[in-house]
């Protein structure tokens, strides 16, 4: 079992190092070959550290990394249920982006970089899945960071996408600050840093200390995962190519911020106040993506927005204290999120780089095979009945109208309400997309590569039948990943609802659903040039607002970047060259001045220094006089 | 501890190559393979000194001690002795003593005897600083690495060198003129008390000292030294040294004079006078944290790309400032081993840009802009070091780091708090440097070739050290903390402890 998790770590990283070092002189094919070999090998190990795997938790220790004073880090491991569905996920996703990205990536340069940063990625983000300590999983946070940064700025000579990159590195960095406090904290009150040791002391914590806690990470998890109010860095990232958004800012990545909150969920449920911070971070964020993707355009933002909003209903779930709930919902969304990103990348490249739904219309008979696999993706995001997407979201509602606290209710009732958007952005995209008048040549759309369509199976199959792997008791299923997750600290056994609820419950989000497909129907299956929500002045004022992304990105631009270059400027010209430097240069100036004058008297001539002698001597005897005179 | 006086060899052989270069090569090109001998056999030397017994077991820390008698009249000692400190320290300095000489091959052209004697005595200087006891020796040694320095700058130099090397040595002067008054006023107390005449520190340690005589004195060998570190306000002779001086000179300074006023505030002045020292402390550990922000802030908006790293520089010294105040084992070792990794991505990030300026003749950052398609293996070694220096898990820098934040937050929360924070400044300016030379539009650059194989062999011992230091500092760290250790529970620890202080 050691090997087995060893190994699963040390694929992806041998992978990314052969092609750092070796990459230049190796083949496209080689290159290619090298990175999906690691990770399906990855993915492979994963299995089966899952099947051998029981229910208890495994430590595994590979030495020390460093130490000083009592202070010292391990290299160490722990690997239990959530780790093992995460690292099967992680790796399934990642095998299937790798395998796309051979035929995405083929008439591209550079794919050294490329496949290196995504190999390195798996690793990092199998680090974060399954380190032992703190520091060990801000290792993989910190590189599934910069391996986001180097893959959105891929394109690095179009303009904007360096600047994306920068913009996402800075934003999740904000919030790491957060975390290597919570690192300093735990060191301090509890002297260790292992994630069994923190989670076993977290009921020896002071309450004031576990808030803390609790909200540093929190404020982590908002970075990497997106959340407001740092949301603003992920519908920039899209400017990277579509398989690196499909595994980085959809299915992996953005949900590490959720995992670390499972991963300490001990802590965190130690306060009540940070747990109605959770979810409502999580229900505020569900308003805003919903909402901002509602009015989007570019096809690809409109998946942000919603990645946004749907890692949102994770948050909520956890702050209703719904451990496998949340974990469910991260499944299936990896899943159906992971299916339209990389749908997208088949359409937009099938049309030339064009990203604007409005100019797509009536794809549904030049890409019949993607009509298929999208839908299956839009029916699962759209949460229609009987996919996963719907019975992971109906749990996740249910959890939150259980919670007795009566924060909650109001909370459900607003989740509920952005429950109605969510299919109604989703299938708007849908229709707009594939229906409607099919342009007149309709012959010339590129070819997409069959590699690339075949990944798509497996995530479409996954993303219909996903509800599976936890069918909620009154249709007769048996509820597998809550009993998976079972022995996981703090994933409590949530009070059974009534089956009667559970029926009413299921019955409205359906109904509900359906309502909002036939209205998408109404609305966007004509042919249209632009949204047909714009009309009066208010909702056009609404419109912009709700394109701006809320103007969040605006209101950080005017009130922290240009005031913190403001005052770099100011510090530089008027305080560093201006005020120290230039009064020292001042001083300087002055002796020299003096300097100069003292230096007239040298004049060379006899004649001169007899005079000055004269006047010296004058002028002594002249002081001894007057000293004389008046003693 | 062996009899072969292996400390005055290592301190004096650069020094002794540089005359050789100087009166014995016939052109310049024996002259630099002379100059890299002498390195290369200085570095050898080092690393023999591993294979004494790291963990010391002679009383005070010491791994080897040489004591020599020189003007016996006034108690003037010539003695040298190593301790785990100074032992990373002399690796951190041959290493990049080869190095300086490998940078400078083809960049320097003029005068080029003289050039390496200053390079190598610059080096003799840097290795006595490190290994210096007795005080007096100490100071020359503390000179002499400051006077060659000023001709490298003012001679081998960029347009405003005259400026900038003025500048530099009048910072340096004003510094040590202040510490040699101090150093004999001490020398002269400690003779009226005791009778005898000594400048060996260990021995003046024990001078007991007015509370007023303390602070005046301690004030004077401090500001001496963070000139040399240099701490903010007294920084500005090192954005202008820096950027005027040739890439080894840069690498000089970055990597070595600056650890020098570091070293010695953790060898001299904390020792010497305790207390003082403790009254002092939160005063430079918020000097520290000023440079943390006010030097991150500032190198946001920096035009010309060496002057960018020059106040990034700023702005890590302020962190190993703060890990020095903080003054507890681990982050003490965070300190002394942060030197050491700021001493590497630095350098990297100083050679690095002296290897564009003699691609390109400009470090501006707007004329840069899409260099990862006309020199990719350059833009791949900047992007590490970059990351290196952001402190990036798995790479040097953030394990001193980290070890300093958290062995600063037992003690001092809020000030750890406002460190965690340099975290991001570091973020926002490297960001903007890389922004600005690797990504953003190709420019054709004609003619333009990547790294060499000199080139090459010059950055792969830096990123090996990179790794090694980020991935399993175990070893320096270890022999770091034995040293530490020692002189915690050495006459330090007694004297703070006195002074009420744990």
């Amino acid at each position: 079992m050691n090997t087995v998790l060893f190994l699963l770590l040390a694929f992806p990283l041998t992978g990314a190092l052969i092609l750092a070092l070796t990459g230049r002189f190796l083949s496209q094919r080689a290159v290619q070959t090298v990175a999906c070999a690691s990770v399906i090998a990855a993915f492979i190990l994963a299995l089966t550290a899952f099947l051998l795997s029981g229910h208890s938790a495994q430590t595994v220790n590979l030495g020390l990394w460093f130490a000083a004073g009592s202070f010292h880090v391990d290299i160490d491991l722990y690997y239990d249920s959530l780790s093992a569905l995460m690292t099967l996920i992680v790796t399934f996703v990642s095998s299937l982006v790798h395998i796309y990205s051979t035929a995405y990536m083929r008439a591209e340069g550079d794919n050294v970089r490329y496949f290196c940063f995504l190999n390195l990625f798996v690793f990092a983000m199998l680090v974060i899945a399954t380190a032992g300590n703190l520091v060990f999983i801000y290792l993989g946070w910190e590189i599934v960071g910069l391996c986001s940064y180097s893959l959105i700025g891929f394109w690095y000579s179009k303009p904007g996408t360096a600047d994306a990159g920068r913009k996402a590195f800075i934003a999740t960095r904000l919030a790491d600050v957060a975390f290597g406090t919570a690192i300093a904290l735990c060191w301090t009150d509890l002297n260790q840093l292992s994630v069994a040791g923190i989670n076993d002391g977290a009921s020896s914590l002071s309450s004031g200390t576990a808030a803390m806690i609790g909200f540093l990470l929190l404020f982590a998890a908002i970075g990497k995962s997106a959340q407001l109010p740092l949301s603003i860095w992920l519908p920039d990232a899209m400017a990277g190519p579509t398989p690196v958004s499909a595994l980085i800012h959809a299915a992996t990545m953005v949900t590490a911020g959720v995992y670390l909150l499972m991963r300490f969920f001990p802590v965190i449920q130690c306060s009540q106040t940070v747990l109605l911070a959770i979810s409502l971070v999580g229900v505020m964020t569900v308003c805003f993506g919903a909402f901002s993707a509602l009015v989007q355009r570019d096809i690809k933002r409109i998946l942000a927005y919603s990645t946004i909003s749907q890692v949102g209903y994770m948050f909520l779930a956890l702050g209703a204290q719904d451990l496998a709930g949340s974990m469910f919902h991260l499944i299936t969304h990896a899943f159906f999120k992971a299916l339209l990103f990389l749908g997208a990348g088949c359409i937009i490249k099938a049309l030339h780089e064009e990203h604007d739904i409005f100019r797509m219309s009536g794809l549904r008979k030049r890409l019949p095979l993607m009509f298929w696999l999208f839908m299956a993706g839009t029916l699962s995001l759209g949460a229609f009945p009987l996919t996963g997407g719907f019975f992971s979201k109906d749990r996740i509602l249910l959890s939150v109208f259980l919670q007795p606290d009566i924060h909650f209710r109001i909370l459900w009732v607003i989740a509920s309400i952005a429950a109605m958007i969510t299919p109604l952005y989703a299938f708007r995209m849908f229709f707009v997309i594939f229906y409607g008048k099919p342009e007149a040549d309709s012959n010339k759309n590129a070819p997409i590569q069959d590699l690339m369509t075949i990944t798509l199976w497996p995530l479409a199959i996954l993303s219909i039948f996903a509800g599976f792997i936890n069918f909620p008791l009154n249709w007769g299923g048996s509820l597998w990943l809550d009993g998976f997750l079972q022995t996981i600290p703090g994933a409590a056994a949530e009070t059974h609802p009534s089956s009667q609820l559970e029926w009413t419950m299921q019955a409205g989000f359906a109904l509900m659903t359906l309502t909002m497909v036939i209205l998408a129907w109404v609305l966007y299956s004509r042919e249209q040039e632009s949204d047909e929500l714009s009309g009066t002045p208010m909702t056009e004022a609404f419109q912009r607002f709700f394109l701006n992304g809320f103007y969040l990105d605006h209101f950080y631009q005017e009130r922290i970047v240009i005031p913190y270059r403001n005052l770099s400027v100011f510090l530089w010209k008027k305080v560093d060259e201006g005020l120290i430097d230039d009064g020292l240069d001042r001083k300087a100036v002055f002796f020299m001045k003096l300097a100069e004058r003292l230096r007239l008297w040298t004049t060379g001539q006899i004649s001169d220094y007899v005079s000055f002698l004269v006047a010296g001597f004058v002028m002594i005897l002249g002081c001894l006089t007057a000293l004389w005179w008046f003693k | 501890m062996i009899s072969f006086p292996i400390l005055s060899a290592i301190v004096f052989i650069p020094l002794f190559g540089g005359l050789m270069a100087l009166a014995c090569a016939k052109n310049d090109v024996i002259c630099r393979w002379i100059a890299i001998a002498a390195t290369l056999l200085d570095l050898l030397l080092v690393l023999l000194l591993f294979f004494l017994e790291p963990i010391p077991n002679i009383s005070g820390g010491w791994i080897q001690v040489e004591d020599f008698p020189w003007i016996q009249s006034m108690g003037i000692r010539f003695t040298l002795a190593l301790d785990g400190i100074s032992l990373v320290l002399i690796l951190l300095t041959s290493i990049l003593g080869v190095l300086v000489v490998l940078v400078s091959w083809n960049g320097i052209n003029r005068f080029v005897k003289i050039f390496h004697f200053f390079l190598l005595a610059i080096q003799t200087g840097v290795l006595g600083v490190f290994l210096a006891t007795d005080l007096f020796v100490f100071f020359l040694f503390w000179e002499l690495q400051s006077v060659p320095m000023f001709f490298i700058i003012g001679i081998w130099g960029h347009e405003q060198r005259i400026y900038a090397s003025v500048k530099f040595a009048l910072f340096s002067i004003a510094g040590s003129l202040l510490m040699m008054i101090a150093i004999i006023s001490l020398y002269l107390v400690h003779a009226s008390q005791t009778g005898e005449y000594t400048f060996s520190f260990l021995k003046l340690m024990n001078t007991s000292l007015s509370w007023h005589a303390e602070i005046l004195l301690f004030s004077s060998f401090i500001l001496s030294f963070i000139i040399k570190v240099p701490l903010v306000p007294v920084h500005t002779w090192l954005p202008d040294a820096h950027t005027e001086a040739p890439t080894a000179g840069s690498v000089i300074l970055a990597g070595l004079l600056l650890k020098t006023g570091v070293y010695a505030l953790i060898r001299f002045g904390f020792p010497l006078f305790p207390y003082a020292a403790q009254f002092f402390t939160p005063f430079l550990v918020l000097l520290g944290l000023a440079g943390i922000f006010y030097a991150g802030w500032i190198a946001l908006v920096q035009e010309d790309l060496k002057r960018l790293v020059a106040y990034s520089s700023i702005a890590h010294m302020g962190l190993i400032i703060v890990g020095i105040g903080a003054w507890n084992i681990t982050t003490l070792s965070g300190s002394v081993l942060q030197m050491i990794n700021h001493g590497i991505t630095t350098s990297a990030l100083f050679i690095m840009t002296g290897m564009l300026d003699e691609r390109l003749h400009t470090r501006k950052l707007s004329d840069l802009g899409g260099l990862w398609k006309t020199v990719p293996i350059w833009s791949g070694f900047f992007l590490f070091f970059a990351i290196a220096s952001i402190g990036l898990p798995g790479l040097n820098n953030f394990v001193g780091e980290i070890l300093i934040l958290i062995g600063t937050f037992k003690a001092m929360p809020w000030t750890a708090l406002a460190g965690f924070s340099g975290l991001l400044w570091t973020v926002v300016y490297v960001m903007k440097m890389l922004q600005c030379s690797l990504w953003g539009k190709d420019k054709p650059r004609p003619g333009v070739s990547d790294l060499s194989l000199r080139e090459f062999a010059i950055l792969a011992p830096l990123c090996l050290g990179v790794f090694w230091l980020g991935l399993h500092p175990g070893p320096a760290l270890g022999i770091i903390e034995a040293a530490v250790t020692a002189m915690l529970d050495g006459n330090i620890h007694q004297a703070f402890s006195r002074a009420g202080s744990p």
